[in-house]
Protein backbone atom coordinates (compact mmCIF):
# COMPACT_ATOMS: atom_id res chain seq x y z
CA UNK A 1 0.00 0.00 0.00
CA UNK A 2 2.84 2.35 1.24
CA UNK A 3 4.89 1.17 -2.15
CA UNK A 4 1.31 2.60 -4.15
CA UNK A 5 1.29 5.66 -2.88
CA UNK A 6 4.91 6.24 -3.15
CA UNK A 7 4.44 5.25 -6.93
CA UNK A 8 1.71 7.58 -7.53
CA UNK A 9 3.39 10.29 -5.68
CA UNK A 10 6.50 9.66 -7.88
CA UNK A 11 4.38 9.52 -11.14
CA UNK A 12 2.58 12.69 -9.96
CA UNK A 13 6.04 14.21 -9.42
CA UNK A 14 7.60 13.48 -12.82
CA UNK A 15 4.53 14.47 -14.49
CA UNK A 16 4.72 18.22 -12.84
CA UNK A 17 8.34 18.07 -13.89
CA UNK A 18 7.33 17.33 -17.56
CA UNK A 19 5.08 20.28 -17.72
CA UNK A 20 7.79 22.59 -16.14
CA UNK A 21 10.69 21.35 -18.74
CA UNK A 22 8.33 21.43 -21.91
CA UNK A 23 7.89 24.63 -23.02
CA UNK A 24 5.02 23.90 -25.47
CA UNK A 25 3.02 23.19 -22.34
CA UNK A 26 3.88 26.52 -20.70
CA UNK A 27 0.57 28.47 -20.04
CA UNK A 28 1.51 31.89 -20.27
CA UNK A 29 -0.18 34.21 -16.95
CA UNK A 30 -2.79 36.43 -18.48
CA UNK A 31 -3.29 40.05 -17.89
CA UNK A 32 -6.18 41.66 -15.63
CA UNK A 33 -8.16 41.73 -19.14
CA UNK A 34 -7.60 38.14 -20.35
CA UNK A 35 -4.64 38.54 -22.84
CA UNK A 36 -1.46 36.57 -22.57
CA UNK A 37 0.75 38.13 -20.29
CA UNK A 38 3.93 39.55 -22.69
CA UNK A 39 4.99 42.53 -20.22
CA UNK A 40 8.20 43.58 -19.04
CA UNK A 41 11.42 44.23 -19.97
CA UNK A 42 13.56 42.10 -22.67
CA UNK A 43 16.30 41.99 -24.74
CA UNK A 44 17.43 40.25 -27.94
CA UNK A 45 21.20 41.44 -27.67
CA UNK A 46 23.06 38.57 -29.57
CA UNK A 47 25.98 38.01 -31.65
CA UNK A 48 23.99 35.87 -33.77
CA UNK A 49 23.44 38.20 -36.87
CA UNK A 50 20.26 38.56 -39.32
CA UNK A 51 22.08 36.93 -41.78
CA UNK A 52 24.80 34.15 -41.60
CA UNK A 53 28.04 34.51 -41.78
CA UNK A 54 29.86 32.68 -44.94
CA UNK A 55 32.19 30.27 -42.35
CA UNK A 56 28.47 28.92 -41.43
CA UNK A 57 26.95 26.35 -43.59
CA UNK A 58 23.72 25.56 -41.57
CA UNK A 59 21.13 27.30 -39.37
CA UNK A 60 21.42 25.49 -36.56
CA UNK A 61 25.67 25.12 -35.11
CA UNK A 62 27.41 23.03 -33.00
CA UNK A 63 28.74 23.99 -29.75
CA UNK A 64 32.24 23.80 -30.63
CA UNK A 65 31.63 26.12 -33.48
CA UNK A 66 29.74 28.56 -30.94
CA UNK A 67 33.11 28.39 -28.73
CA UNK A 68 35.39 29.35 -31.41
CA UNK A 69 32.99 32.14 -32.67
CA UNK A 70 32.89 33.67 -29.46
CA UNK A 71 36.89 32.82 -28.82
CA UNK A 72 37.33 35.44 -32.14
CA UNK A 73 34.84 37.92 -31.19
CA UNK A 74 36.56 38.34 -28.07
CA UNK A 75 40.03 38.78 -29.46
CA UNK A 76 38.55 40.85 -32.29
CA UNK A 77 36.85 42.70 -29.43
CA UNK A 78 40.14 42.80 -27.13
CA UNK A 79 42.22 44.05 -30.66
CA UNK A 80 38.99 47.13 -30.96
CA UNK A 81 39.96 47.86 -27.26
CA UNK A 82 43.43 48.13 -27.43
CA UNK A 83 44.24 50.19 -30.97
CA UNK A 84 47.53 51.62 -29.33
CA UNK A 85 50.76 50.19 -27.51
CA UNK A 86 51.69 51.98 -24.16
CA UNK A 87 52.44 55.89 -24.92
CA UNK A 88 51.87 55.70 -28.62
CA UNK A 89 49.87 57.94 -30.32
CA UNK A 90 47.37 57.19 -33.31
CA UNK A 91 48.41 57.74 -36.41
CA UNK A 92 48.01 60.75 -38.78
CA UNK A 93 45.85 58.99 -41.20
CA UNK A 94 44.45 56.43 -39.19
CA UNK A 95 41.15 54.58 -38.29
CA UNK A 96 38.93 56.97 -36.38
CA UNK A 97 37.09 54.63 -34.66
CA UNK A 98 34.98 55.29 -32.33
CA UNK A 99 35.23 54.57 -28.34
CA UNK A 100 36.31 51.74 -25.64
CA UNK A 101 34.51 48.50 -26.51
CA UNK A 102 32.93 49.06 -22.66
CA UNK A 103 30.48 51.26 -24.24
CA UNK A 104 28.90 48.66 -26.12
CA UNK A 105 26.67 45.54 -25.43
CA UNK A 106 26.10 43.13 -28.10
CA UNK A 107 25.45 40.24 -26.57
CA UNK A 108 28.14 37.31 -25.55
CA UNK A 109 26.35 34.19 -26.98
CA UNK A 110 24.49 33.26 -29.90
CA UNK A 111 20.58 32.26 -30.18
CA UNK A 112 19.53 28.84 -28.65
CA UNK A 113 16.15 27.90 -29.82
CA UNK A 114 14.80 23.93 -29.11
CA UNK A 115 18.53 23.57 -27.47
CA UNK A 116 20.54 23.99 -30.76
CA UNK A 117 22.05 27.36 -31.74
CA UNK A 118 21.80 29.46 -34.19
CA UNK A 119 24.30 30.88 -37.21
CA UNK A 120 21.53 33.40 -38.00
CA UNK A 121 18.06 34.86 -37.28
CA UNK A 122 16.80 34.59 -41.03
CA UNK A 123 15.29 30.90 -41.30
CA UNK A 124 14.56 31.57 -44.89
CA UNK A 125 15.67 31.40 -47.16
CA UNK A 126 17.64 28.15 -46.19
CA UNK A 127 20.65 29.78 -46.92
CA UNK A 128 20.30 32.66 -44.25
CA UNK A 129 20.89 35.29 -46.82
CA UNK A 130 18.63 38.37 -47.59
CA UNK A 131 17.42 37.78 -50.91
CA UNK A 132 17.82 40.93 -51.93
CA UNK A 133 16.89 42.71 -55.32
CA UNK A 134 20.41 44.28 -56.35
CA UNK A 135 18.67 46.45 -58.83
CA UNK A 136 16.93 47.96 -55.74
CA UNK A 137 20.10 48.63 -54.05
CA UNK A 138 21.75 49.99 -56.99
CA UNK A 139 18.52 52.10 -57.54
CA UNK A 140 18.82 53.15 -54.25
CA UNK A 141 22.15 53.83 -53.84
CA UNK A 142 23.12 57.46 -54.76
CA UNK A 143 20.57 58.41 -52.00
CA UNK A 144 22.56 55.97 -49.31
CA UNK A 145 25.49 58.10 -50.54
CA UNK A 146 23.86 61.07 -49.93
CA UNK A 147 23.12 60.61 -46.84
CA UNK A 148 26.26 59.87 -45.36
CA UNK A 149 28.25 62.22 -47.24
CA UNK A 150 26.71 65.41 -47.50
CA UNK A 151 25.74 67.83 -44.31
CA UNK A 152 24.34 71.14 -45.55
CA UNK A 153 22.08 70.74 -42.76
CA UNK A 154 20.59 68.27 -40.62
CA UNK A 155 17.89 66.64 -42.78
CA UNK A 156 20.49 65.43 -44.97
CA UNK A 157 21.67 62.92 -42.44
CA UNK A 158 20.61 59.83 -41.33
CA UNK A 159 17.85 59.69 -39.01
CA UNK A 160 19.45 57.63 -36.48
CA UNK A 161 22.11 60.57 -36.09
CA UNK A 162 19.36 63.21 -36.19
CA UNK A 163 17.72 61.21 -33.20
CA UNK A 164 14.57 60.47 -35.31
CA UNK A 165 14.76 56.62 -34.60
CA UNK A 166 16.88 54.10 -33.94
CA UNK A 167 19.66 52.20 -36.62
CA UNK A 168 19.40 50.06 -38.26
CA UNK A 169 15.78 48.18 -37.99
CA UNK A 170 16.60 48.20 -33.86
CA UNK A 171 12.98 49.79 -33.53
CA UNK A 172 11.63 47.50 -36.15
CA UNK A 173 9.68 45.98 -37.72
CA UNK A 174 10.93 43.22 -37.70
CA UNK A 175 12.85 44.20 -34.36
CA UNK A 176 16.54 43.57 -34.66
CA UNK A 177 19.72 43.51 -32.80
CA UNK A 178 22.18 46.47 -32.85
CA UNK A 179 25.34 46.66 -30.60
CA UNK A 180 24.01 48.27 -27.84
CA UNK A 181 20.69 49.27 -26.33
CA UNK A 182 19.00 46.28 -27.18
CA UNK A 183 15.91 46.26 -24.64
CA UNK A 184 12.60 46.60 -25.25
CA UNK A 185 9.54 46.99 -22.60
CA UNK A 186 6.58 45.51 -23.31
CA UNK A 187 3.37 47.16 -21.77
CA UNK A 188 -0.25 46.04 -22.22
CA UNK A 189 -3.63 47.50 -21.41
CA UNK A 190 -7.12 46.94 -23.15
CA UNK A 191 -7.29 47.00 -27.21
CA UNK A 192 -3.26 48.15 -26.96
CA UNK A 193 0.18 46.76 -27.04
CA UNK A 194 2.96 49.04 -26.42
CA UNK A 195 6.73 48.32 -27.20
CA UNK A 196 9.13 50.70 -26.15
CA UNK A 197 12.52 49.94 -27.42
CA UNK A 198 15.14 51.76 -25.77
CA UNK A 199 17.40 52.49 -29.25
CA UNK A 200 16.34 56.38 -29.17
CA UNK A 201 13.24 55.18 -26.78
CA UNK A 202 10.96 54.90 -29.95
CA UNK A 203 7.41 53.47 -28.90
CA UNK A 204 5.80 51.00 -31.05
CA UNK A 205 1.85 51.34 -30.62
CA UNK A 206 0.42 48.19 -31.82
CA UNK A 207 -4.18 48.54 -32.09
CA UNK A 208 -5.50 45.09 -31.30
CA UNK A 209 -8.53 44.26 -33.58
CA UNK A 210 -8.50 47.51 -35.79
CA UNK A 211 -8.18 47.98 -39.24
CA UNK A 212 -5.17 49.86 -40.44
CA UNK A 213 -5.10 53.72 -40.99
CA UNK A 214 -5.11 55.05 -44.29
CA UNK A 215 -2.47 54.72 -47.06
CA UNK A 216 -1.43 58.26 -46.73
CA UNK A 217 -0.87 57.75 -43.26
CA UNK A 218 3.15 56.69 -43.65
CA UNK A 219 4.40 56.87 -39.58
CA UNK A 220 7.55 56.06 -38.28
CA UNK A 221 7.98 52.44 -37.45
CA UNK A 222 4.96 51.70 -39.81
CA UNK A 223 1.52 51.09 -38.99
CA UNK A 224 1.02 48.18 -36.66
CA UNK A 225 -1.94 46.69 -36.28
CA UNK A 226 -2.76 42.90 -34.25
CA UNK A 227 -4.64 40.35 -32.87
CA UNK A 228 -4.18 37.16 -30.82
CA UNK A 229 -4.07 33.75 -32.51
CA UNK A 230 -4.45 31.54 -29.46
CA UNK A 231 -1.55 32.80 -27.52
CA UNK A 232 0.63 34.38 -29.89
CA UNK A 233 0.06 37.97 -30.76
CA UNK A 234 0.14 38.63 -34.02
CA UNK A 235 1.05 42.04 -35.55
CA UNK A 236 0.81 42.77 -39.19
CA UNK A 237 2.83 46.19 -39.96
CA UNK A 238 2.42 48.50 -43.61
CA UNK A 239 2.77 52.04 -44.87
CA UNK A 240 6.45 52.37 -43.82
CA UNK A 241 7.79 55.59 -43.36
CA UNK A 242 9.36 56.30 -46.63
CA UNK A 243 12.52 58.13 -45.20
CA UNK A 244 12.95 54.90 -42.86
CA UNK A 245 13.72 52.86 -46.43
CA UNK A 246 17.46 52.23 -44.93
CA UNK A 247 18.22 50.07 -42.22
CA UNK A 248 21.59 49.77 -41.52
CA UNK A 249 23.75 49.21 -38.32
CA UNK A 250 27.04 46.94 -38.73
CA UNK A 251 25.16 43.75 -38.24
CA UNK A 252 21.86 44.10 -40.62
CA UNK A 253 21.27 46.34 -43.95
CA UNK A 254 17.83 46.23 -45.44
CA UNK A 255 16.16 47.81 -47.32
CA UNK A 256 12.42 48.13 -46.43
CA UNK A 257 10.40 49.77 -48.97
CA UNK A 258 7.03 51.84 -48.28
CA UNK A 259 4.84 49.11 -49.42
CA UNK A 260 6.31 46.00 -47.48
CA UNK A 261 4.35 43.73 -45.54
CA UNK A 262 5.99 42.55 -41.62
CA UNK A 263 4.03 40.06 -40.26
CA UNK A 264 5.51 39.00 -36.77
CA UNK A 265 4.41 36.82 -33.96
CA UNK A 266 5.35 37.04 -30.45
CA UNK A 267 4.57 33.83 -28.16
CA UNK A 268 5.37 33.89 -24.90
CA UNK A 269 7.28 30.31 -23.93
CA UNK A 270 8.52 30.24 -20.57
CA UNK A 271 8.30 32.70 -17.70
CA UNK A 272 12.13 34.34 -19.13
CA UNK A 273 11.53 33.67 -22.83
CA UNK A 274 9.12 35.22 -25.91
CA UNK A 275 9.60 33.78 -29.34
CA UNK A 276 10.07 36.20 -31.81
CA UNK A 277 9.11 35.10 -35.51
CA UNK A 278 8.70 37.63 -38.24
CA UNK A 279 8.13 37.49 -41.96
CA UNK A 280 8.99 40.66 -44.69
CA UNK A 281 7.09 40.85 -47.83
CA UNK A 282 8.66 43.57 -50.01
CA UNK A 283 8.46 42.37 -53.38
CA UNK A 284 10.34 46.01 -54.52
CA UNK A 285 13.33 45.01 -52.54
CA UNK A 286 13.30 41.12 -51.85
CA UNK A 287 13.17 38.35 -54.83
CA UNK A 288 10.91 36.29 -52.19
CA UNK A 289 9.55 36.63 -48.36
CA UNK A 290 12.01 35.98 -46.05
CA UNK A 291 11.42 34.77 -42.81
CA UNK A 292 13.50 34.98 -38.91
CA UNK A 293 13.11 34.37 -35.56
CA UNK A 294 14.72 34.73 -32.25
CA UNK A 295 14.19 34.54 -28.60
CA UNK A 296 13.78 37.85 -26.67
CA UNK A 297 14.69 37.14 -23.53
CA UNK A 298 13.63 38.49 -19.97
CA UNK A 299 16.25 40.65 -18.51
CA UNK A 300 16.81 42.05 -14.46
CA UNK A 301 18.01 45.20 -16.76
CA UNK A 302 16.20 48.55 -16.22
CA UNK A 303 15.01 50.49 -19.17
CA UNK A 304 16.88 53.37 -19.27
CA UNK A 305 15.98 56.42 -21.14
CA UNK A 306 17.71 57.49 -24.49
CA UNK A 307 17.03 61.11 -24.69
CA UNK A 308 18.97 61.34 -28.12
CA UNK A 309 17.68 64.91 -28.79
CA UNK A 310 18.96 66.33 -25.50
CA UNK A 311 22.43 65.61 -25.70
CA UNK A 312 23.12 65.43 -29.87
CA UNK A 313 26.02 67.70 -29.88
CA UNK A 314 27.44 65.55 -32.59
CA UNK A 315 24.94 66.54 -35.26
CA UNK A 316 26.39 69.93 -34.82
CA UNK A 317 30.24 68.91 -34.29
CA UNK A 318 29.53 67.03 -37.89
CA UNK A 319 27.92 70.11 -39.59
CA UNK A 320 30.80 72.42 -37.91
CA UNK A 321 33.13 69.93 -40.00
CA UNK A 322 31.95 69.99 -43.07
CA UNK A 323 32.13 73.97 -43.35
CA UNK A 324 35.86 73.33 -41.59
CA UNK A 325 36.50 71.04 -44.64
CA UNK A 326 34.69 74.04 -47.11
CA UNK A 327 37.11 76.32 -45.88
CA UNK A 328 40.16 74.70 -46.94
CA UNK B 1 26.19 44.97 -68.72
CA UNK B 2 23.39 46.92 -67.21
CA UNK B 3 23.77 43.83 -64.64
CA UNK B 4 27.13 44.78 -63.65
CA UNK B 5 26.22 48.08 -63.13
CA UNK B 6 23.46 47.52 -61.04
CA UNK B 7 26.29 44.65 -58.92
CA UNK B 8 28.66 47.68 -58.55
CA UNK B 9 26.30 50.55 -57.83
CA UNK B 10 24.96 47.90 -54.96
CA UNK B 11 28.10 46.86 -53.59
CA UNK B 12 29.42 50.90 -53.43
CA UNK B 13 26.17 50.75 -51.40
CA UNK B 14 27.48 48.30 -49.27
CA UNK B 15 30.71 49.62 -48.93
CA UNK B 16 29.48 52.98 -47.51
CA UNK B 17 27.22 51.35 -45.35
CA UNK B 18 29.55 49.11 -44.00
CA UNK B 19 32.36 51.94 -43.53
CA UNK B 20 29.47 54.53 -41.70
CA UNK B 21 27.44 52.67 -39.32
CA UNK B 22 29.29 52.26 -36.65
CA UNK B 23 27.40 53.77 -33.95
CA UNK B 24 24.72 56.33 -33.11
CA UNK B 25 26.40 58.38 -35.82
CA UNK B 26 29.59 58.34 -38.30
CA UNK B 27 32.13 59.56 -36.32
CA UNK B 28 34.36 60.03 -39.53
CA UNK B 29 32.04 62.53 -40.03
CA UNK B 30 32.81 64.21 -36.98
CA UNK B 31 36.81 63.51 -36.42
CA UNK B 32 39.89 64.48 -38.56
CA UNK B 33 41.43 60.97 -38.83
CA UNK B 34 44.77 63.51 -39.94
CA UNK B 35 44.45 65.00 -36.45
CA UNK B 36 45.42 62.32 -33.59
CA UNK B 37 45.64 63.31 -30.06
CA UNK B 38 47.52 62.09 -26.81
CA UNK B 39 46.76 63.87 -24.07
CA UNK B 40 46.54 63.52 -20.27
CA UNK B 41 44.63 65.85 -18.15
CA UNK B 42 42.31 66.06 -14.85
CA UNK B 43 38.51 65.25 -15.00
CA UNK B 44 36.31 68.61 -14.94
CA UNK B 45 33.25 66.71 -15.35
CA UNK B 46 31.37 64.17 -17.12
CA UNK B 47 28.13 64.93 -19.06
CA UNK B 48 26.05 61.63 -18.64
CA UNK B 49 23.65 62.17 -21.68
CA UNK B 50 22.78 60.27 -24.51
CA UNK B 51 22.92 59.73 -27.13
CA UNK B 52 26.62 59.69 -26.19
CA UNK B 53 28.73 60.90 -22.59
CA UNK B 54 31.41 63.71 -22.84
CA UNK B 55 33.93 63.78 -20.67
CA UNK B 56 35.18 66.87 -20.26
CA UNK B 57 39.07 66.90 -19.33
CA UNK B 58 41.85 70.18 -18.06
CA UNK B 59 45.14 69.70 -20.23
CA UNK B 60 48.07 71.85 -19.03
CA UNK B 61 50.63 71.96 -21.69
CA UNK B 62 53.26 74.96 -20.94
CA UNK B 63 51.57 76.93 -18.40
CA UNK B 64 47.85 76.94 -20.32
CA UNK B 65 45.27 75.22 -19.71
CA UNK B 66 43.20 73.89 -22.69
CA UNK B 67 39.62 71.99 -22.09
CA UNK B 68 38.45 69.20 -24.30
CA UNK B 69 35.43 67.25 -24.59
CA UNK B 70 36.06 63.64 -25.69
CA UNK B 71 33.07 61.49 -26.77
CA UNK B 72 31.98 58.49 -25.59
CA UNK B 73 29.16 56.17 -25.86
CA UNK B 74 25.37 55.56 -24.15
CA UNK B 75 25.70 55.57 -20.19
CA UNK B 76 23.26 53.29 -20.43
CA UNK B 77 25.83 50.92 -20.74
CA UNK B 78 27.85 51.51 -18.68
CA UNK B 79 25.28 52.21 -15.97
CA UNK B 80 24.38 48.42 -16.56
CA UNK B 81 28.12 47.68 -16.11
CA UNK B 82 28.11 49.41 -12.67
CA UNK B 83 29.80 52.54 -13.32
CA UNK B 84 28.12 55.91 -12.54
CA UNK B 85 28.80 59.34 -11.79
CA UNK B 86 30.65 58.40 -8.70
CA UNK B 87 32.71 56.15 -10.88
CA UNK B 88 34.91 58.34 -12.78
CA UNK B 89 35.16 62.05 -9.87
CA UNK B 90 36.85 65.27 -10.70
CA UNK B 91 40.23 65.28 -10.59
CA UNK B 92 41.16 62.08 -12.10
CA UNK B 93 43.91 62.03 -14.48
CA UNK B 94 43.26 60.19 -17.40
CA UNK B 95 45.02 59.84 -21.10
CA UNK B 96 43.26 60.14 -24.07
CA UNK B 97 44.03 58.63 -27.57
CA UNK B 98 41.60 59.30 -30.41
CA UNK B 99 40.95 62.21 -33.14
CA UNK B 100 39.94 65.96 -33.04
CA UNK B 101 37.00 66.40 -34.39
CA UNK B 102 36.67 68.35 -37.73
CA UNK B 103 35.70 71.85 -36.62
CA UNK B 104 39.01 73.13 -35.06
CA UNK B 105 38.24 76.00 -33.28
CA UNK B 106 38.20 75.04 -29.98
CA UNK B 107 35.22 77.71 -29.34
CA UNK B 108 34.58 77.46 -25.75
CA UNK B 109 36.04 73.60 -25.63
CA UNK B 110 38.25 71.34 -27.83
CA UNK B 111 36.52 67.93 -29.16
CA UNK B 112 37.85 64.46 -29.60
CA UNK B 113 36.70 61.38 -29.47
CA UNK B 114 37.78 58.94 -26.71
CA UNK B 115 39.07 56.37 -29.14
CA UNK B 116 40.89 54.73 -26.14
CA UNK B 117 40.57 56.94 -22.41
CA UNK B 118 43.00 55.43 -19.78
CA UNK B 119 44.55 55.67 -16.69
CA UNK B 120 48.22 56.80 -16.65
CA UNK B 121 49.16 53.36 -16.28
CA UNK B 122 47.42 51.92 -18.83
CA UNK B 123 44.32 50.29 -17.27
CA UNK B 124 40.93 51.44 -19.12
CA UNK B 125 38.63 53.66 -17.15
CA UNK B 126 36.18 52.31 -18.58
CA UNK B 127 35.90 48.78 -17.84
CA UNK B 128 33.69 46.23 -18.14
CA UNK B 129 32.19 43.25 -20.26
CA UNK B 130 30.73 44.21 -23.15
CA UNK B 131 28.07 41.40 -23.23
CA UNK B 132 25.98 42.87 -19.90
CA UNK B 133 22.52 42.36 -20.98
CA UNK B 134 22.66 39.90 -23.15
CA UNK B 135 20.73 36.93 -23.06
CA UNK B 136 20.94 34.70 -20.43
CA UNK B 137 21.45 31.20 -21.51
CA UNK B 138 23.33 30.21 -18.65
CA UNK B 139 26.12 29.25 -21.24
CA UNK B 140 28.30 32.44 -20.18
CA UNK B 141 29.25 32.13 -16.07
CA UNK B 142 30.34 35.91 -16.34
CA UNK B 143 26.28 36.37 -17.05
CA UNK B 144 24.37 38.51 -13.91
CA UNK B 145 21.58 37.32 -13.00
Amino acid sequence: MVSGVQNSLLIIFFLCISAFIYSEDYQPAKTWFGDPDLQGVWTNASLTTLERPDYFDSLEISEEQVIAAKNNSERFNEALDNPYETGETPESGGDVGGYNVAWMDPGNDFIKLNGKYRSSIITYPENGKLPRRLTRWAIEGPSIYRMFTRADHPEERSLGERCIVGFGSSGGPPMLNVLYNNHYQIVQSPGYVMIMVEMNHDARIIRLNSDHNPDNMKPWLGDSVGWWEGETLVVKTINHHPQQKFRAAIRHQILMMEEAEVTERFTRTGTNEILYQFEVNDKKAYRETWKGEMPLRSTNSKMYEYACHEGNYAMANILAGARAEEKQ
Amino acid sequence: MINLIYKISAIISFSILSLNISSHHAFTAEFDANAPINITGKVLKVEWINPHAWVHVEVEEKGKKTTWMVEGGTPNTLIRNGINKESIKPGTVIVVRGYQSKGKLCLPRCIANGRDVTFPDGRKVFMGSSGTGAPRDGADPRERR
